[in-house]
Protein backbone atom coordinates (compact mmCIF):
# COMPACT_ATOMS: atom_id res chain seq x y z
CA UNK A 1 0.00 0.00 0.00
CA UNK A 2 1.11 3.49 -1.09
CA UNK A 3 1.66 6.29 1.97
CA UNK A 4 -1.14 6.86 4.59
CA UNK A 5 -2.30 10.27 4.88
CA UNK A 6 -4.82 11.79 7.37
CA UNK A 7 -8.82 12.59 5.81
CA UNK A 8 -11.37 14.14 7.78
CA UNK A 9 -14.24 11.32 7.19
CA UNK A 10 -16.99 12.03 5.11
CA UNK A 11 -19.49 10.48 6.85
CA UNK A 12 -21.27 10.28 10.27
CA UNK A 13 -21.65 8.01 13.09
CA UNK A 14 -24.78 6.38 14.04
CA UNK A 15 -27.03 7.97 16.39
CA UNK A 16 -26.11 6.51 19.67
CA UNK A 17 -29.21 5.02 21.23
CA UNK A 18 -29.86 5.52 24.38
CA UNK A 19 -31.01 1.96 26.23
CA UNK A 20 -34.20 2.13 28.06
CA UNK A 21 -36.45 -1.52 28.15
CA UNK A 22 -39.28 -1.23 26.61
CA UNK A 23 -41.22 -4.43 28.23
CA UNK A 24 -42.96 -6.79 25.65
CA UNK A 25 -46.86 -7.96 27.10
CA UNK A 26 -46.15 -11.06 29.30
CA UNK A 27 -48.31 -13.01 26.84
CA UNK A 28 -51.23 -11.98 24.68
CA UNK A 29 -53.98 -12.96 26.92
CA UNK A 30 -56.88 -10.00 27.69
CA UNK A 31 -54.37 -7.40 25.74
CA UNK A 32 -55.18 -4.93 23.27
CA UNK A 33 -53.35 -4.99 20.06
CA UNK A 34 -52.82 -2.32 17.53
CA UNK A 35 -52.39 -2.23 14.06
CA UNK A 36 -51.14 0.30 11.36
CA UNK A 37 -52.25 -0.80 7.97
CA UNK A 38 -49.51 0.94 5.83
CA UNK A 39 -51.57 0.63 3.07
CA UNK A 40 -50.05 -1.47 0.59
CA UNK A 41 -51.37 -3.99 -1.36
CA UNK A 42 -53.18 -7.41 0.58
CA UNK A 43 -51.67 -5.57 3.97
CA UNK A 44 -55.34 -4.80 5.19
CA UNK A 45 -56.32 -8.61 4.42
CA UNK A 46 -53.49 -9.46 6.45
CA UNK A 47 -54.77 -7.49 9.14
CA UNK A 48 -58.10 -8.44 8.52
CA UNK A 49 -56.90 -12.43 8.88
CA UNK A 50 -54.73 -11.66 11.77
CA UNK A 51 -56.92 -10.02 13.67
CA UNK A 52 -59.43 -13.08 13.87
CA UNK A 53 -56.74 -15.13 14.80
CA UNK A 54 -55.20 -13.18 17.29
CA UNK A 55 -58.59 -13.10 19.02
CA UNK A 56 -59.85 -16.37 18.36
CA UNK A 57 -56.69 -18.16 19.16
CA UNK A 58 -54.24 -16.12 21.30
CA UNK A 59 -56.70 -14.52 23.62
CA UNK A 60 -56.07 -10.88 22.55
CA UNK A 61 -59.13 -8.90 23.86
CA UNK A 62 -59.40 -6.37 21.07
CA UNK A 63 -58.04 -5.10 18.26
CA UNK A 64 -57.27 -1.35 16.80
CA UNK A 65 -56.92 -0.13 13.18
CA UNK A 66 -55.39 2.37 11.63
CA UNK A 67 -54.57 2.62 7.96
CA UNK A 68 -52.21 5.38 6.48
CA UNK A 69 -53.16 7.07 4.02
CA UNK A 70 -49.84 6.08 1.72
CA UNK A 71 -46.72 3.79 2.64
CA UNK A 72 -44.23 6.31 2.08
CA UNK A 73 -45.78 9.18 4.28
CA UNK A 74 -45.17 9.09 7.96
CA UNK A 75 -48.44 7.87 10.64
CA UNK A 76 -50.25 10.47 11.27
CA UNK A 77 -50.42 12.20 14.89
CA UNK A 78 -53.99 11.25 15.45
CA UNK A 79 -52.98 7.13 13.89
CA UNK A 80 -50.42 7.72 16.76
CA UNK A 81 -52.47 8.84 19.46
CA UNK A 82 -55.22 6.20 19.03
CA UNK A 83 -52.72 3.64 19.21
CA UNK A 84 -50.35 4.79 22.36
CA UNK A 85 -53.93 5.36 24.30
CA UNK A 86 -55.76 2.55 23.62
CA UNK A 87 -53.60 -0.35 23.06
CA UNK A 88 -50.23 -2.64 24.96
CA UNK A 89 -48.49 -3.66 22.05
CA UNK A 90 -48.37 -2.25 18.30
CA UNK A 91 -47.71 -3.79 14.85
CA UNK A 92 -47.23 -2.02 11.95
CA UNK A 93 -46.29 -2.99 8.04
CA UNK A 94 -43.12 -2.31 6.67
CA UNK A 95 -42.12 -3.31 3.11
CA UNK A 96 -44.65 -5.15 -0.15
CA UNK B 1 -44.49 0.95 23.61
CA UNK B 2 -43.96 -2.73 22.61
CA UNK B 3 -43.87 -3.13 18.76
CA UNK B 4 -43.51 -5.07 16.23
CA UNK B 5 -42.97 -4.55 12.97
CA UNK B 6 -44.04 -7.21 9.85
CA UNK B 7 -41.44 -6.84 6.83
CA UNK B 8 -41.76 -8.81 3.96
CA UNK B 9 -38.46 -10.84 3.16
CA UNK B 10 -36.85 -8.37 0.52
CA UNK B 11 -36.80 -5.16 3.08
CA UNK B 12 -35.35 -7.23 6.29
CA UNK B 13 -32.37 -5.35 5.70
CA UNK B 14 -33.84 -1.98 5.67
CA UNK B 15 -36.54 -2.84 8.74
CA UNK B 16 -33.33 -3.93 10.27
CA UNK B 17 -30.96 -0.69 9.47
CA UNK B 18 -33.95 2.02 10.37
CA UNK B 19 -34.91 0.46 13.61
CA UNK B 20 -30.93 0.77 14.38
CA UNK B 21 -31.33 4.21 12.98
CA UNK B 22 -34.36 5.34 15.09
CA UNK B 23 -32.19 3.88 18.24
CA UNK B 24 -33.87 0.48 18.70
CA UNK B 25 -31.73 -1.99 16.88
CA UNK B 26 -33.50 -4.85 18.80
CA UNK B 27 -36.75 -4.22 17.92
CA UNK B 28 -38.58 -7.37 17.00
CA UNK B 29 -39.12 -8.02 12.73
CA UNK B 30 -41.85 -10.82 11.88
CA UNK B 31 -41.03 -12.21 8.18
CA UNK B 32 -43.57 -12.48 5.70
CA UNK B 33 -42.25 -13.47 2.35
CA UNK B 34 -42.08 -10.99 -0.54
CA UNK B 35 -43.67 -10.31 -2.29
CA UNK B 36 -46.91 -9.94 -0.96
CA UNK B 37 -49.28 -7.81 -2.51
CA UNK B 38 -49.91 -10.41 -5.11
CA UNK B 39 -51.19 -13.02 -3.02
CA UNK B 40 -54.18 -14.56 -2.95
CA UNK B 41 -56.52 -14.84 -0.18
CA UNK B 42 -55.74 -18.25 1.04
CA UNK B 43 -52.36 -17.77 0.61
CA UNK B 44 -52.73 -14.83 3.01
CA UNK B 45 -54.73 -17.39 5.58
CA UNK B 46 -51.66 -19.26 5.91
CA UNK B 47 -49.03 -16.40 5.96
CA UNK B 48 -51.11 -15.01 9.18
CA UNK B 49 -51.53 -18.16 10.57
CA UNK B 50 -47.33 -18.29 10.61
CA UNK B 51 -47.04 -14.55 10.81
CA UNK B 52 -49.38 -14.55 14.39
CA UNK B 53 -47.40 -17.40 15.60
CA UNK B 54 -43.91 -15.51 14.98
CA UNK B 55 -45.58 -12.34 17.15
CA UNK B 56 -46.84 -14.69 19.78
CA UNK B 57 -43.27 -16.40 20.08
CA UNK B 58 -41.77 -12.41 19.93
CA UNK B 59 -44.14 -12.00 23.26
CA UNK B 60 -43.63 -14.56 24.60
CA UNK B 61 -39.67 -14.08 25.07
CA UNK B 62 -40.19 -10.39 25.54
CA UNK B 63 -39.25 -10.56 28.93
CA UNK B 64 -35.40 -9.45 27.63
CA UNK B 65 -37.33 -6.67 26.67
CA UNK B 66 -36.22 -4.08 23.52
CA UNK B 67 -33.94 -1.56 23.55
CA UNK B 68 -35.49 2.11 22.47
CA UNK B 69 -34.45 5.13 23.45
CA UNK B 70 -33.85 8.72 22.52
CA UNK B 71 -30.65 8.95 20.07
CA UNK B 72 -28.10 11.60 20.24
CA UNK B 73 -25.94 12.44 16.88
CA UNK B 74 -22.26 13.16 17.78
CA UNK B 75 -21.29 16.48 15.57
CA UNK B 76 -17.17 16.46 16.27
CA UNK B 77 -15.76 15.30 12.80
CA UNK B 78 -13.46 11.95 13.07
CA UNK B 79 -10.14 12.18 11.84
CA UNK B 80 -8.84 8.78 9.11
CA UNK B 81 -5.85 7.45 7.62
CA UNK B 82 -6.41 6.68 4.26
CA UNK B 83 -3.77 5.67 1.49
CA UNK B 84 -2.09 8.66 -0.62
CA UNK B 85 -2.06 7.08 -4.15
CA UNK B 86 -5.40 7.56 -6.31
CA UNK B 87 -6.64 3.97 -7.49
CA UNK B 88 -5.85 3.01 -3.25
CA UNK B 89 -7.65 6.14 -2.05
CA UNK B 90 -11.16 5.22 -4.45
CA UNK B 91 -10.94 1.54 -3.58
CA UNK B 92 -10.49 2.56 0.34
CA UNK B 93 -13.31 4.97 -0.26
CA UNK B 94 -15.56 1.81 -2.16
CA UNK B 95 -14.67 -0.77 0.81
CA UNK B 96 -16.08 1.89 3.44
CA UNK B 97 -19.64 2.72 0.85
CA UNK B 98 -18.39 6.59 0.64
CA UNK B 99 -18.42 6.15 -3.37
CA UNK B 100 -20.47 7.26 -6.05
CA UNK B 101 -18.38 4.77 -8.11
CA UNK B 102 -16.67 7.75 -9.80
CA UNK B 103 -12.92 8.96 -8.50
CA UNK B 104 -13.05 10.91 -5.67
CA UNK B 105 -10.34 13.76 -4.30
CA UNK B 106 -8.97 13.24 -0.66
CA UNK B 107 -10.61 15.49 1.92
CA UNK B 108 -7.55 16.38 3.48
CA UNK B 109 -7.89 18.41 6.06
CA UNK B 110 -6.18 21.18 4.35
CA UNK B 111 -8.50 20.67 1.73
CA UNK B 112 -11.37 20.92 3.71
CA UNK B 113 -10.43 24.15 5.23
CA UNK B 114 -10.21 25.59 1.76
CA UNK B 115 -13.51 24.57 1.21
CA UNK B 116 -14.85 25.86 4.87
CA UNK B 117 -13.95 29.09 3.90
CA UNK B 118 -16.91 29.33 1.02
CA UNK B 119 -19.12 29.82 3.65
CA UNK B 120 -19.51 32.07 6.99
CA UNK B 121 -21.25 29.21 8.97
CA UNK B 122 -19.51 27.28 11.91
CA UNK B 123 -17.57 23.87 10.90
CA UNK B 124 -19.46 22.61 13.88
CA UNK B 125 -22.82 23.91 12.40
CA UNK B 126 -25.98 21.34 12.15
CA UNK B 127 -27.30 22.06 8.75
CA UNK B 128 -29.62 18.85 9.28
CA UNK B 129 -30.46 15.08 10.41
CA UNK B 130 -30.44 13.26 7.04
CA UNK B 131 -32.51 10.42 6.82
CA UNK B 132 -33.07 7.90 7.25
CA UNK B 133 -29.65 7.35 9.06
CA UNK B 134 -31.15 11.01 11.18
CA UNK B 135 -27.29 11.89 11.55
CA UNK B 136 -25.90 14.94 11.34
CA UNK B 137 -24.77 16.89 8.47
CA UNK B 138 -22.47 19.39 10.18
CA UNK B 139 -21.12 21.93 7.89
CA UNK B 140 -17.43 20.43 7.86
CA UNK B 141 -18.83 17.20 6.97
CA UNK B 142 -20.51 18.48 4.01
CA UNK B 143 -17.60 20.40 3.12
CA UNK B 144 -15.01 17.15 3.34
CA UNK B 145 -17.94 15.51 1.23
CA UNK B 146 -18.09 18.53 -1.46
CA UNK B 147 -14.35 17.79 -1.67
CA UNK B 148 -14.48 15.03 -2.88
CA UNK B 149 -16.94 15.60 -5.54
CA UNK B 150 -14.38 18.36 -6.75
CA UNK B 151 -16.62 21.65 -5.86
CA UNK B 152 -14.98 24.91 -5.88
CA UNK B 153 -15.29 26.39 -2.45
CA UNK B 154 -17.74 28.79 -3.92
CA UNK B 155 -19.77 26.13 -4.44
CA UNK B 156 -20.65 25.20 -0.69
CA UNK B 157 -23.26 27.48 0.05
CA UNK B 158 -25.44 25.80 -2.70
CA UNK B 159 -24.91 22.50 -1.55
CA UNK B 160 -25.97 23.70 2.09
CA UNK B 161 -28.87 25.26 1.43
CA UNK B 162 -29.84 22.19 -1.30
CA UNK B 163 -29.48 20.10 1.94
CA UNK B 164 -31.09 22.00 3.85
CA UNK B 165 -34.39 21.73 1.70
CA UNK B 166 -34.05 18.21 1.30
CA UNK B 167 -34.70 18.26 5.03
CA UNK B 168 -38.23 20.35 4.97
CA UNK B 169 -41.12 17.78 5.87
CA UNK B 170 -42.68 18.55 2.86
CA UNK B 171 -39.61 16.88 0.80
CA UNK B 172 -40.20 13.77 3.04
CA UNK B 173 -36.29 12.85 2.30
CA UNK B 174 -37.04 9.54 4.55
CA UNK B 175 -39.23 8.24 1.75
CA UNK B 176 -37.24 9.85 -1.27
CA UNK B 177 -34.12 8.09 0.27
CA UNK B 178 -35.59 4.21 1.11
CA UNK B 179 -38.48 4.02 -1.78
CA UNK B 180 -37.67 1.37 -4.97
CA UNK B 181 -39.13 4.08 -6.84
CA UNK B 182 -36.01 5.97 -8.76
CA UNK B 183 -36.56 9.02 -6.55
CA UNK B 184 -33.77 11.88 -6.05
CA UNK B 185 -33.56 15.47 -5.29
CA UNK B 186 -33.22 17.53 -8.52
CA UNK B 187 -31.17 20.64 -7.45
CA UNK B 188 -32.40 23.93 -9.33
CA UNK B 189 -30.75 26.93 -8.89
CA UNK B 190 -32.39 30.76 -9.17
CA UNK B 191 -30.28 33.98 -8.68
CA UNK B 192 -27.38 36.16 -10.34
CA UNK B 193 -25.36 33.41 -8.16
CA UNK B 194 -26.01 30.40 -10.92
CA UNK B 195 -24.30 32.57 -13.62
CA UNK B 196 -21.18 33.64 -11.48
CA UNK B 197 -21.01 30.21 -10.09
CA UNK B 198 -21.43 29.24 -14.21
CA UNK B 199 -24.19 27.29 -12.76
CA UNK B 200 -25.80 25.68 -16.30
CA UNK B 201 -29.55 26.62 -17.21
CA UNK B 202 -29.10 26.49 -20.82
CA UNK B 203 -27.82 24.35 -23.62
CA UNK B 204 -27.39 20.43 -22.26
CA UNK B 205 -28.11 21.65 -18.44
CA UNK B 206 -29.18 18.34 -17.54
CA UNK B 207 -26.05 16.81 -19.31
CA UNK B 208 -22.49 16.06 -19.10
CA UNK B 209 -19.83 19.33 -19.06
CA UNK B 210 -20.94 22.13 -16.39
CA UNK B 211 -18.26 21.82 -13.79
CA UNK B 212 -20.88 23.50 -11.02
CA UNK B 213 -23.71 21.21 -12.23
CA UNK B 214 -21.77 18.11 -11.71
CA UNK B 215 -19.83 18.83 -8.63
CA UNK B 216 -22.54 20.61 -6.89
CA UNK B 217 -25.10 17.88 -8.14
CA UNK B 218 -22.55 14.71 -6.79
CA UNK B 219 -22.11 16.39 -3.66
CA UNK B 220 -25.76 16.46 -2.52
CA UNK B 221 -25.94 13.16 -3.44
CA UNK B 222 -22.61 11.84 -1.49
CA UNK B 223 -23.75 13.66 1.58
CA UNK B 224 -27.22 11.91 1.09
CA UNK B 225 -25.59 8.35 0.92
CA UNK B 226 -22.71 9.03 3.54
CA UNK B 227 -24.24 10.52 6.24
CA UNK B 228 -27.80 10.05 5.82
CA UNK B 229 -27.00 6.31 4.89
CA UNK B 230 -28.96 5.60 2.20
CA UNK B 231 -26.50 3.10 0.70
CA UNK B 232 -27.52 1.06 -2.00
CA UNK B 233 -29.20 -2.54 -1.28
CA UNK B 234 -29.53 -1.67 2.46
CA UNK B 235 -31.33 1.91 3.53
CA UNK B 236 -31.57 2.64 -0.48
CA UNK B 237 -33.56 -0.12 -2.04
CA UNK B 238 -33.96 1.64 -5.57
CA UNK B 239 -34.99 -0.88 -7.87
CA UNK B 240 -33.08 0.32 -10.32
CA UNK B 241 -32.41 4.15 -9.20
CA UNK B 242 -31.43 6.65 -12.48
CA UNK B 243 -28.32 8.06 -14.03
CA UNK B 244 -29.79 11.49 -11.99
CA UNK B 245 -28.53 9.70 -8.69
CA UNK B 246 -25.08 10.56 -9.80
CA UNK B 247 -25.43 14.48 -10.01
CA UNK B 248 -29.42 16.08 -10.66
CA UNK B 249 -28.40 20.41 -10.74
CA UNK B 250 -28.86 22.59 -12.96
CA UNK B 251 -30.13 26.95 -13.09
CA UNK B 252 -33.27 28.17 -14.22
CA UNK B 253 -32.90 29.87 -17.73
CA UNK B 254 -34.17 32.95 -16.10
CA UNK B 255 -32.79 35.40 -19.42
CA UNK B 256 -35.11 32.94 -21.39
CA UNK B 257 -38.27 32.99 -18.91
CA UNK B 258 -40.93 35.08 -20.03
CA UNK B 259 -42.66 34.81 -16.60
CA UNK B 260 -41.60 35.33 -12.93
CA UNK B 261 -38.47 33.11 -11.93
CA UNK B 262 -39.15 29.73 -10.07
CA UNK B 263 -37.86 30.85 -6.31
CA UNK B 264 -39.75 34.09 -6.91
CA UNK B 265 -42.83 32.43 -7.39
CA UNK B 266 -42.48 30.31 -3.97
CA UNK B 267 -41.84 33.33 -2.10
CA UNK B 268 -37.95 34.58 -2.27
CA UNK B 269 -37.22 38.23 -3.02
CA UNK B 270 -36.44 38.98 -6.72
CA UNK B 271 -32.89 39.43 -7.77
CA UNK B 272 -32.05 37.07 -4.30
CA UNK B 273 -30.42 33.33 -4.59
CA UNK B 274 -32.16 30.47 -4.34
CA UNK B 275 -32.19 26.80 -4.14
CA UNK B 276 -35.44 24.37 -5.01
CA UNK B 277 -35.12 20.80 -4.58
CA UNK B 278 -37.97 18.71 -6.42
CA UNK B 279 -38.11 14.96 -6.07
CA UNK B 280 -37.90 13.58 -9.90
CA UNK B 281 -38.00 10.07 -10.90
CA UNK B 282 -37.02 10.29 -14.15
CA UNK B 283 -36.95 12.71 -17.37
CA UNK B 284 -38.80 12.53 -20.49
CA UNK B 285 -37.94 14.26 -23.87
CA UNK B 286 -41.28 16.30 -24.67
CA UNK B 287 -40.72 16.94 -28.70
CA UNK B 288 -43.27 18.95 -30.39
CA UNK B 289 -42.49 20.84 -33.55
CA UNK B 290 -46.31 22.74 -33.24
CA UNK B 291 -46.17 26.71 -32.51
CA UNK B 292 -49.60 27.00 -31.73
CA UNK B 293 -50.39 27.37 -27.89
CA UNK B 294 -52.96 25.19 -27.64
CA UNK B 295 -51.74 22.41 -29.62
CA UNK B 296 -48.66 22.42 -27.43
CA UNK B 297 -51.09 22.74 -23.97
CA UNK B 298 -52.77 19.59 -25.59
CA UNK B 299 -49.31 17.46 -26.29
CA UNK B 300 -48.10 18.27 -23.07
CA UNK B 301 -51.47 17.65 -20.91
CA UNK B 302 -51.57 13.53 -23.43
CA UNK B 303 -47.90 13.73 -22.18
CA UNK B 304 -48.33 13.77 -18.54
CA UNK B 305 -51.65 11.47 -18.19
CA UNK B 306 -50.50 7.94 -17.55
CA UNK B 307 -51.54 5.57 -15.31
CA UNK B 308 -48.11 4.36 -14.01
CA UNK B 309 -47.56 7.64 -12.77
CA UNK B 310 -47.19 8.30 -9.11
CA UNK B 311 -48.55 11.72 -9.08
CA UNK B 312 -51.95 10.47 -10.40
CA UNK B 313 -51.88 8.04 -7.37
CA UNK B 314 -51.11 10.05 -4.54
CA UNK B 315 -51.61 13.77 -5.62
CA UNK B 316 -47.96 14.67 -6.00
CA UNK B 317 -45.65 17.36 -7.61
CA UNK B 318 -44.50 16.92 -11.05
CA UNK B 319 -42.39 19.60 -13.47
CA UNK B 320 -42.33 20.48 -16.66
CA UNK B 321 -38.86 22.15 -17.97
CA UNK B 322 -40.18 23.86 -20.96
CA UNK B 323 -37.57 25.32 -23.27
CA UNK B 324 -36.88 28.43 -24.30
CA UNK B 325 -38.79 28.16 -27.60
CA UNK B 326 -41.55 26.62 -25.99
CA UNK B 327 -41.87 28.73 -22.76
CA UNK B 328 -42.18 32.00 -25.43
CA UNK B 329 -45.20 30.15 -27.93
CA UNK B 330 -47.08 29.84 -24.59
CA UNK B 331 -46.09 33.58 -23.23
CA UNK B 332 -46.92 34.92 -27.32
CA UNK B 333 -50.53 33.62 -26.83
CA UNK B 334 -50.93 35.79 -23.69
CA UNK B 335 -50.65 32.72 -21.38
CA UNK B 336 -49.04 33.84 -17.24
CA UNK B 337 -47.50 30.97 -15.79
CA UNK B 338 -50.48 30.35 -13.80
CA UNK B 339 -52.65 30.14 -17.12
CA UNK B 340 -50.38 27.03 -18.01
CA UNK B 341 -51.01 25.49 -15.05
CA UNK B 342 -54.29 26.17 -14.94
CA UNK B 343 -54.54 24.74 -18.74
CA UNK B 344 -52.60 21.88 -18.10
CA UNK B 345 -54.27 20.47 -14.93
CA UNK B 346 -57.66 20.68 -16.42
CA UNK B 347 -56.86 19.06 -19.64
CA UNK B 348 -54.39 16.22 -18.11
CA UNK B 349 -57.39 14.34 -15.95
CA UNK B 350 -56.81 10.82 -16.44
CA UNK B 351 -59.54 8.31 -16.40
CA UNK B 352 -59.20 6.02 -13.73
CA UNK B 353 -60.66 3.04 -15.87
CA UNK B 354 -56.99 3.52 -17.25
CA UNK B 355 -55.43 2.11 -14.10
CA UNK B 356 -54.99 -1.52 -13.34
CA UNK B 357 -56.90 -3.30 -10.69
CA UNK B 358 -54.03 -3.12 -8.05
CA UNK B 359 -53.12 0.39 -8.88
CA UNK B 360 -56.65 1.78 -8.36
CA UNK B 361 -56.79 0.81 -4.58
CA UNK B 362 -53.99 3.78 -4.09
CA UNK B 363 -55.59 6.15 -5.17
CA UNK B 364 -59.07 5.25 -4.37
CA UNK B 365 -57.98 4.69 -0.60
CA UNK B 366 -54.78 7.77 -0.46
CA UNK B 367 -57.13 11.03 -2.39
CA UNK B 368 -60.63 10.03 -0.72
CA UNK B 369 -60.21 13.02 1.24
CA UNK B 370 -59.24 14.97 -1.30
CA UNK B 371 -61.86 14.20 -3.80
CA UNK B 372 -64.58 12.39 -2.26
CA UNK B 373 -65.39 9.12 -3.17
CA UNK B 374 -62.97 7.59 -5.38
CA UNK B 375 -64.26 5.34 -8.51
CA UNK B 376 -63.24 3.80 -11.90
CA UNK B 377 -65.12 6.52 -13.62
CA UNK B 378 -63.16 9.81 -11.49
CA UNK B 379 -61.15 11.82 -13.74
CA UNK B 380 -57.83 12.51 -11.81
CA UNK B 381 -56.23 15.43 -11.62
CA UNK B 382 -52.13 14.86 -11.23
CA UNK B 383 -52.25 17.14 -8.52
CA UNK B 384 -54.11 18.71 -5.57
CA UNK B 385 -54.66 22.51 -6.81
CA UNK B 386 -53.09 23.98 -10.56
CA UNK B 387 -50.54 25.86 -8.91
CA UNK B 388 -48.62 22.50 -7.67
CA UNK B 389 -47.60 21.73 -11.29
CA UNK B 390 -44.15 22.70 -11.35
CA UNK B 391 -42.88 24.78 -14.36
CA UNK B 392 -39.34 25.72 -14.74
CA UNK B 393 -37.66 27.77 -17.95
CA UNK B 394 -34.48 26.02 -19.20
CA UNK B 395 -32.06 24.86 -21.83
CA UNK B 396 -31.02 25.91 -25.30
CA UNK B 397 -32.46 26.25 -28.85
CA UNK B 398 -34.98 23.34 -29.56
CA UNK B 399 -38.35 21.61 -29.54
CA UNK B 400 -38.01 20.06 -26.57
CA UNK B 401 -39.14 20.29 -23.19
CA UNK B 402 -38.50 17.62 -20.52
CA UNK B 403 -41.40 16.17 -18.42
CA UNK B 404 -39.81 15.34 -14.74
CA UNK B 405 -42.54 12.90 -13.09
CA UNK B 406 -42.52 13.16 -9.34
CA UNK B 407 -42.57 10.39 -6.47
CA UNK B 408 -46.36 11.34 -5.75
CA UNK B 409 -45.44 11.80 -1.54
CA UNK B 410 -43.08 14.60 -1.78
CA UNK B 411 -43.17 18.37 -2.56
CA UNK B 412 -40.65 20.77 -3.37
CA UNK B 413 -38.75 23.19 -0.85
CA UNK B 414 -36.81 25.99 -1.22
CA UNK B 415 -34.07 27.73 0.44
CA UNK B 416 -32.29 31.06 0.64
CA UNK B 417 -28.52 30.67 -0.10
CA UNK B 418 -26.54 32.18 2.36
CA UNK B 419 -22.94 33.20 2.50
Amino acid sequence: MSELGVIIDPSAPARASVPAVERMPADLRGKVVGFIDNSKNNFNVLVEEMSDLLVREYGVARVVKQRKRAASVPATDEILREIRDNCDLVIAGSGD
Amino acid sequence: MASVVICSSAFQTLGRAQAKAFGAPDLPLAIIPHPFGSRTRDEIKTIAAECSAQIARIVHQGGQGVNRGTTEAATASRFVEAPWEQEEFDAFCRSRAWSDGLPLVAPTEARVARMLAGTSRAPGDIVGAIAPSYAAATVERIAANAVMTGCDPRFLPVVIAALEATCDPVFNLQAVQTTTNPATPWIIVNGPLAASLEINGGVNCLGQGSWANAAIGRAVRLVLQNIGGAIPGTMDQATHGQPGKFAFCCAENEAANPWEALHVERGQAQGSNAVTVVCATGTLNVNSHTKNADELLRVFADTLAQPTSNDYWYSGAPFLILSPEHAEILHRAGLSKADVKQRLWTQSKLDASRLSDRDFLRPEHARRAELGEVTRETLLPITKTPAEIGIVVAGGPGTHSVYVPGFGNSHPATRAITP
